[in-house]
């Protein structure tokens, strides 16, 4: 399988980890993950200012993948659900598809439709499935307590983006489950980080994301998961931005599920990136660590149960 | 004229244009530091700081940065192998022409005790270093023409340089070339180094002819095999010495068909002269107008480039910031790179602002930072191109001048907020990645008040309208969904942002299934004007809880959208 890699405009000068997580884990299942260079924003940060601008930059990313022929494997939420408005938009308006035709026909490219759009977790959990994932596990996880954040816009308008339930997701818990992760119910899983506000109404922005340290404290996180980038920065770089007397509650350290799931695959936790992390000590990836036990407990457990 | 004259002439004003470029950069800035700063103060600054560096172990580094970033020039290598081409025959020819050439009697003479340019290898060498400059430029012509819709822009400026160099080259090939087949010329050699019998001349200029170019009254191709034979053996005797074969001379060799129809047309001794001329009034005119063009980079990127292997992007103190940010700007050579692969290229295309291509912002943020700037339309395009940015770092990443774009961009968008005029794309996502680095915090927001406060100014609040409402006419939105709201309000009481508020009504505004409701009433720019748009975290909560399939959030970015407009219809008009 091969994919182009579209990381957005975030990740690659501030997530490097992420990528080369994603791209370390996918090595594993011999997926390929083809640099695209041409590829530019998704158009995401230009929606509060004129949809049209919007729309435009994400068929340009997506005629450029049709060119080589490639389907789009996407890691970051935000631009995920911008490419998906897109090939949605374009379905159902001709004349716009013309249009945004009209001015990539300049540089040679067209937009068709053919080039698919398929979040990194889709193509872990559908493509690549949890029983292949299961079978190249060296290690897995026991009692790792930590939150997911989804990030809202993998999840919502759920007929845009096509994901998954957007009330009750599954692909996110079956692969968590798959590393032997604890997810814990808690109640921001499935709402804001604030990052659409920051930079607009830094306060209120900072006050969506300090619900979210504390709900996931509380709920007995030791990490917490954010799947978007920009959820990411919130929680890793927003988070330790909050002078110390604001936040009345201690950090909250950020692991990522490539990171998560590269462990328990055997790869190295640097190449893993764990440590830029900037919300991670030392420290904390050796209680990682220590949880870390072998892959095969789970089926032992099972038959016991079955004999009793 | 005397061509010591000439070369005084031109060599004094390009050493004026070099201090008033040098001056630039301890004299100018994008944005004045809160401080100020001196003249004195920025060039004692750096001054210490090379002076510091020089006798540290960082000399290493700039060791380094000579031979990695500007002789082998890996900066450019890495990107675009075409573009390294490009630059390397170019930079390679020149300089090997400049030191081998133009500066003969200074180098050459000195350090080669048989030099002669009559002699091989030089005469060799010469015509391939200018055929590499020649190719150099030709590739060079080629991606500026192929790249042109990859939204590369090519000013007069830069057609101008790769002319230049290009005139420089043919008229010293056109001018050997008419020296090749010049008669008076060879009557002069002749006169000047040989002492011949009547036979032996002949021979000599029948050989001349048939092998060395030479364009005789007398002697006409072909010359039979015994003359040239003999010819031969006189050239051997008496001029090869000091004088190699005319072929091994291969461009201008080739090039003397043209030179000689020329010469035939105006006489052999003043095509001569007038290609002298040509070479030697277009080299002069390259040395005066250097400073004043993009091709004073040959004098700041390698400063940019040492300066960034240095200290890589991280900000000195005020004053050197200043001064770098100043170097970096005269260190750009317009080559449009950072555009071809900006992040923002699309958003070009839907606002056909010049001033989102990185490279386009550059050339004017010099005429900003000297102050010429003053229209206020200019201003507001630049400031509009400054801020649709995503910040993705790529043209830092990828400038071959190593110019801390990125730096630039930031401070010249601080810059020109604070001269107070609104820049509706704050409210944007692009602010994300400016609240993420924190730099700048107060003058974000006291930018952002200049367009809270239009924003107040062009649309009334419900308090301020008198009751009761009436019921108008919808007008034609792009979303019709609100039409099926009937005010359950599911959507506010599940939004997190009502949530966050003690007082949502007073804080907010409108409520999400008020906002619907007020578009029901057909009364939108009550529906634009509400806190509420702004503050929505865009989560899609409302949207996707609503039993009637209202699309609230994509309603809210479309009020969002027609909300701008408006305050900029109002703006300009």
């Amino acid at each position: 399988m091969k994919y182009a890699f579209f990381q957005g405009c975030n990740i690659p000068i501030r997530i490097e980890q992420y990528a080369s997580a994603t791209r370390a884990v996918f090595n594993k299942f011999d997926v390929q993950l083809q640099v695209i260079p041409e590829f530019n924003c998704c158009g995401y940060p230009i929606r509060n200012v004129d949809e049209k601008a919007y729309i435009l930059p994400s068929v340009r990313n997506m005629a450029i993948a049709e060119k080589e022929g490639l389907d789009l494997l996407v890691i970051c939420n935000c631009c995920f659900a911008s490419l998906q408005k897109a090939r949605n938009v374009l379905s159902n308006d001709s004349r716009l598809k013309d249009e945004l035709n009209s001015i990539l026909a300049k540089e040679g490219l067209q937009y068709k439709g053919k080039a698919r759009v398929k979040h990194y977790l889709t193509v872990l959990h559908d493509d690549i499935g949890t029983d292949k994932i299961k079978s190249k596990l060296v290690k897995k996880f026991k009692d790792l307590k930590l939150s997911i954040i989804h990030g809202c816009h993998v999840l919502r308008p759920r007929e845009i983006t096509q994901f998954d339930d957007s009330f009750v997701p599954a692909i996110t818990e079956s692969l968590m489950e798959t590393a032997g992760v604890t997810s814990l119910d808690w109640q921001g899983k499935l709402e804001c980080c604030g990052a659409a506000l920051a930079g607009i109404n830094d306060e209120l922005s900072q006050r969506l994301l300090k619900e979210k340290i504390t709900g996931a404290l509380n709920a007995g996180a030791e990490f917490i998961t954010p799947i978007c980038s920009y959820c990411h920065l919130q929680f890793d770089t927003t988070q330790k931005n909050i002078p110390q007397a604001d936040r009345d509650t201690e950090l909250l350290p950020v692991l990522l599920y490539p990171q998560l799931l590269g462990l328990c695959l055997g790869i190295d936790e640097t190449e893993l990136g764990i440590i830029q992390n900037s919300t991670i000590e030392a420290d904390d990836i050796e209680r990682l660590k220590s949880l870390l036990g072998p892959p095969v407990e789970e089926k032992k457990k099972r038959r016991k149960k079955v004999a009793a | 004229m005397n061509i010591n004259i000439l070369l005084g002439l031109a060599g004094t004003i390009c050493l004026i244009g070099l201090f008033f470029r040098l001056s630039i950069w301890f004299s100018q800035e994008l944005h004045p530091p809160a401080s100020p700063v001196t003249i004195g103060q920025r060039i004692f600054d750096s001054m210490q700081s090379v002076l510091r560096t020089i006798f540290s172990s960082k000399i290493l580094l700039i060791v380094k940065s000579l031979f990695v970033d500007l002789l082998f020039q890996k900066r450019i290598f890495d990107k675009s192998y075409l573009r390294w081409i490009a630059h390397s025959l170019i930079f390679f020819g020149f300089i090997m022409l400049l030191l081998m050439h133009a500066m003969d009697s200074i180098i050459m003479d000195r350090f080669f005790l048989d030099y002669q340019s009559t002699l091989n290898p030089y005469l060799f060498l010469r015509n391939l270093f200018g055929v590499l400059v020649l190719a150099g430029v030709a590739v060079a012509v080629f991606r500026r023409v192929s790249l042109r819709s990859q939204r590369l822009k090519t000013y007069p400026s830069d057609w101008a340089a790769l002319i230049f160099i290009a005139v420089i080259i043919l008229s010293g090939m056109m001018l050997e070339g008419a020296k090749i087949s010049s008669y008076t010329t060879y009557q002069n050699m002749v006169e000047e180094y040989g002492s011949f019998d009547e036979q032996e001349a002949d021979a000599l200029e029948a050989f001349w002819v048939q092998k060395n170019g030479l364009v005789s009254p007398d002697f006409k191709k072909p010359q039979p095999e015994e003359r040239v034979a003999y010819g031969m053996e006189v050239n051997g005797d008496s001029c090869m010495e000091c004088h190699a074969a005319n072929s091994s001379a291969f461009a201008s060799f080739a090039a003397k068909n043209v030179a000689q129809s020329i010469s035939a047309a105006v006489g052999d001794s003043q095509a001569l002269t007038m290609f002298w001329y040509l070479h030697i009034l277009a080299c002069l005119s390259f040395l005066a107008w250097l400073p004043f063009s993009k091709m004073f980079h040959i004098i700041a990127a390698p400063i940019s480039l040492i300066i960034k292997g240095i200290s890589g992007d991280k900000s000195g103190e005020t004053a050197t910031l200043l001064t770098n940010q100043m170097i970096g700007l005269s260190a750009c050579t317009h080559c449009g790179s950072c555009s071809i692969e900006c992040s923002s290229n699309m958003f070009f295309e839907s606002f056909q602002n010049d001033f989102i291509l990185p490279s386009e912002k550059v050339q004017f943020l010099k005429e900003y930072a000297a102050g010429r700037v003053t229209d206020k339309a200019d201003l507001k395009r630049l400031q509009q191109g400054l801020y649709v940015c995503t910040s993705c770092d790529r043209c830092t990443d990828i400038c071959p001048s190593g110019i801390n774009l990125k730096e630039i961009f930031v401070t010249a968008r601080y810059s020109l907020l604070d001269r107070g005029i609104p820049e509706v794309s704050m409210l944007s996502h692009f602010s994300f990645p400016l609240a993420l680095a924190q730099s700048f915090a107060g003058d974000h927001l006291k930018a952002l008040k200049t367009v809270t406060n239009l924003f107040r100014k062009t649309f009334k609040q419900l308090s301020e309208i008198t009751l009761p409402m009436t019921l108008s006419k919808s007008r034609n939105e792009k979303n019709s969904s609100f039409k099926s709201c009937f005010s359950c309000q599911r959507c506010t009481n599940i939004c997190p942002v009502v949530r966050s508020f003690e007082n949502p009504v007073e804080s907010l505004g409108l409520l999400p299934h008020q906002i619907m409701f007020s578009l029901g009433l057909g009364n939108t720019d009550l529906a634009m004007g509400s806190k509420m748009i702004w503050n929505c975290s865009t989560c899609y909560l409302c949207q996707e809880h609503c039993p009637n399939g209202v699309e609230l959030c994509d309603i809210f970015y479309s009020l969002k959208n027609d909300a701008l407009n408006k305050i900029e219809a109002g703006v300009s008009s």
